[in-house]
């Protein structure tokens, strides 16, 4: 019983992980630009499109194109901003919601043409394979995971706390105006806030490619959970949304393990509700970090 | 690719003219002269499969078998009881949804002008076809198991073996491999999954296997683990997973990375397509399953395959498989029928009795309806994964290869 339990709460953390990857990047655009990135799913799904492509064409461990697929979307996510989101903001809230659903579907959609809608798997020598302590098991896959998204969120709380543009970022999103008053040029800003954002999108994908399948649709199985962690850990809060997606991930293990396999995510949705209805403004309450 | 609809426009708007020229014709005096004598109209019928959406991966591979199979009734010179008129298949994306499925049948239906239908491959997008299907009394084909298909319907008919078949033959398949099989049932929560499964429960102890587990879950998850967790702890010796592709993929990894010895039998569904060893590789091998339709059947499955194989690369799994004997059978009732009205192809159907041809492709070789459209004579094959192809192992009469035990 006490070896279910911890296998369960082991399995909730390693998945959060990947959670916290997907969610960390919604709640930085948020945080920062105001905007919901509807399509953050998808930028996982190229990611890991990416990943796969790299794997089988020129043999690349997926774990290790990291280095490839983060610059990539670094760089779509600047160009996105620039080019697309740079000419809603200010306006009401339907173009800009609009806008990043809309790339959703056209992402999805393109990728079903380009793609098909086969799902391709990589086969890495760890994808099987995991360490057993005792009664329990740890798969290398998804613990190499685990471990680099959790080394890049304190990458990026590094950066946010040290560095100029970091700290530029967090006062942009405390309060925009006064930022700007302070000579913050906020469109430098943002398009930083999305590069970083895609990246760790990116990333995500990479990281999921030796043990989760890819397909068109895959970003919308990551998504929903991480809007959920968004909302969980306060809207813009980075360390919020990274400790809601650990919580979320164990939560569902649990329900799962001792509810039953289709209520786990009654569990993280109670979890929401209750969040909702104590803490309206998330668990870390109504800041922005 | 929203709508992966495929129609002879420049047919239709020639038909169109054809049936306005020949209402003009009639009006001025010439009404009783049969008009559709010189050009054998097509016949629509249609197939509903979903193209784009969570399915679409084996909703493609259908499609191409239903143009495959419709260009075979076509090539051998169509249907001769109504002057060689060739088969026009008008495929509808049902979009992996249950919503659209229902607005998409509609649409096929009253747009054209069909006289039979053959889909969805998913049993919940096929309830819902077969409901509109009956109120606008077209026959519809279908290759999904559920069992539901076959209470108070008319026009709709299952060739194939139903759920509560797979599931006896599931539970005989795990006593070939132990002799006191522990099983644990997972399965995903739709139609699909829970008819399957029920099927399962209730004939287990009729044929002496204990189940220690039985565990629906919601389709599409992120992670197996905690679910095979639960199988763990069950002590179970035996895993039935009633499940679609995606998350079998996770389950058979996470199985080999709990290192649990247990022998896998994956049913039908995600289990028994190309697509399943491509991702999952040699961990495939050994791995058991069920199927309607196998490609290692007779010749004219065989032949079949060879040509699906030549155009895409990957044997004929079962829903295809099945529907090109599903065209088949249409073809044959239009023929018995002599016209294209749905009501007397829907009869006609029901009067098949056939024993060769492409039409009677099926495990036992024989297609004829019962009054709930069940083919009498249907049963699934048990299969096995040897070499990267899919075996047929079990019944005796229908094994074509050896079962490996693992």
């Amino acid at each position: 019983m006490l070896e279910t339990l911890a296998q369960a709460v082991i399995n909730g953390l390693l998945i959060g992980g990947i959670y916290a990857l997907v969610s960390i990047g919604v709640t930085l655009i948020f945080g920062v630009v105001k905007i919901v990135n509807f399509a953050q799913g998808e930028f996982v799904m190229i990611g890991m499109y990416l990943s796969f492509f790299l794997a089988t064409q020129f043999g690349i461990d997926p774990v290790v194109s990291l280095v490839v697929t983060m610059p990539v979307l670094f760089v779509v996510g600047v160009l996105i901003q620039h080019f697309l989101i740079r000419r809603v903001l200010g306006q009401n809230d339907m173009p800009q919601i609009f806008l990043t659903f809309a790339l959703s579907l056209l992402l999805v959609n393109l990728s079903l043409m380009l793609f098909t809608a086969n799902y391709r798997t990589v086969h890495t020598w760890y994808s099987d394979e995991a360490l057993h302590i005792g009664g329990l098991y740890i798969p290398l896959a998804k613990l190499f995971a685990f471990a680099l998204a959790m080394v890049l969120s304190a990458a990026l709380w590094i950066f946010l706390h040290t560095t100029d543009l970091g700290k530029a970022m967090r006062a942009a999103a405390q309060n925009r105006d006064v930022a700007m008053l302070m000579g913050i040029n906020p469109n430098r800003v943002f398009c930083v806030a999305l590069g970083v954002a895609l990246a760790l999108a990116g990333a995500a994908g990479s990281l999921l490619m030796p043990f989760y399948p890819a397909y068109p649709l895959v970003g919308q199985v990551f998504v929903l959970m991480a809007f959920v962690a968004v909302v969980l850990g306060t809207l813009g809060n980075v360390p919020g949304a990274l400790v809601a997606s650990l919580m979320m991930g164990v939560a569902e293990s649990l329900g799962i393990q001792f509810i039953g396999a289709d209520s786990g995510l009654i569990v993280v949705f109670l979890m929401l509700l209750l969040t909702l209805a104590l803490r309206p403004s998330g668990l870390a309450g109504g800041r922005a970090r | 690719m929203r709508k992966g609809r495929v129609s002879n426009e420049s047919a239709r708007t020639r038909r169109q003219f054809l049936r306005a020229t020949a209402g003009a014709l009639a009006a001025g005096g010439f009404g009783a002269y049969p008009m559709r004598g010189y050009a054998a109209d097509p016949v629509n019928i249609g197939g509903l499969y979903p193209v784009t959406g969570s399915l679409a991966q084996i909703g493609v591979g259908c499609v191409n078998a239903a143009k495959l199979a419709v260009e075979m009734v076509n090539d051998a010179g169509g249907i001769k009881a109504l002057g060689g008129a060739k088969l026009n298949l008008i495929v509808s994306d049902v979009q992996s949804d249950t919503t659209v499925t229902r607005t998409e049948t509609d649409r096929l239906i009253s747009d054209n002008k069909l006289s039979a239908i053959h889909g969805c491959f998913a049993s919940a997008l096929t309830l819902i076809a077969s409901e509109v299907a009956e109120r606008a009394k077209v026959p519809l084909l279908t290759g999904s198991s559920s069992d539901q298909l076959n209470k108070g319907r008319r026009f709709t008919f299952t060739p194939f073996a139903r759920a509560s078949q797979f599931a006896e033959a599931q539970l005989q398949m795990s006593k070939l491999v132990g002799d006191k099989p522990k099983v644990a049932v997972i399965f995903e929560n739709t139609a699909f999954g829970t008819s399957t499964s029920n099927g399962l429960r209730e004939l287990a102890p009729a044929q002496g296997v204990e189940i220690v587990l039985f565990e629906p879950y919601s389709a599409g998850f992120t992670d197996a683990s905690p679910l095979i967790n639960k199988v763990k702890a069950s002590g179970a010796n035996a895993l039935f997973s009633v499940s679609y592709l995606n998350d079998l993929i996770l389950i058979v990894r996470t199985v080999k990375q709990v290192g649990l010895d247990i022998a896998i039998n994956g049913g039908s569904g995600g289990f028994v397509i190309p697509d399943f060893y491509k991702n999952v590789g040699k961990l495939a091998e050994g791995l058991q399953g069920v199927a309607h339709w196998n490609h290692d059947m007779n010749d004219d499955a065989q032949k079949v395959n060879a040509e699906y194989k030549k155009r895409t690369g990957e044997f004929l799994f079962e829903y295809a498989g099945g529907l090109v004997a599903q065209t088949f059978m249409i073809a044959q009732a239009l023929e018995n029928a002599g016209s294209t009205d749905p009501q007397k192809v829907r009869d006609a159907v029901a009067a098949l009795d056939l024993s060769s041809g492409y039409a009677a492709m099926c495990p036992g070789g024989k297609v004829k309806f019962g009054p709930d459209g069940k083919n009498i004579y249907a049963h699934p094959v048990g299969v096995q994964w040897q070499n990267g192809d899919l075996a047929s192992v079990f019944p005796q009469a229908d094994a074509r290869a050896p079962l490996i035990k693992t």
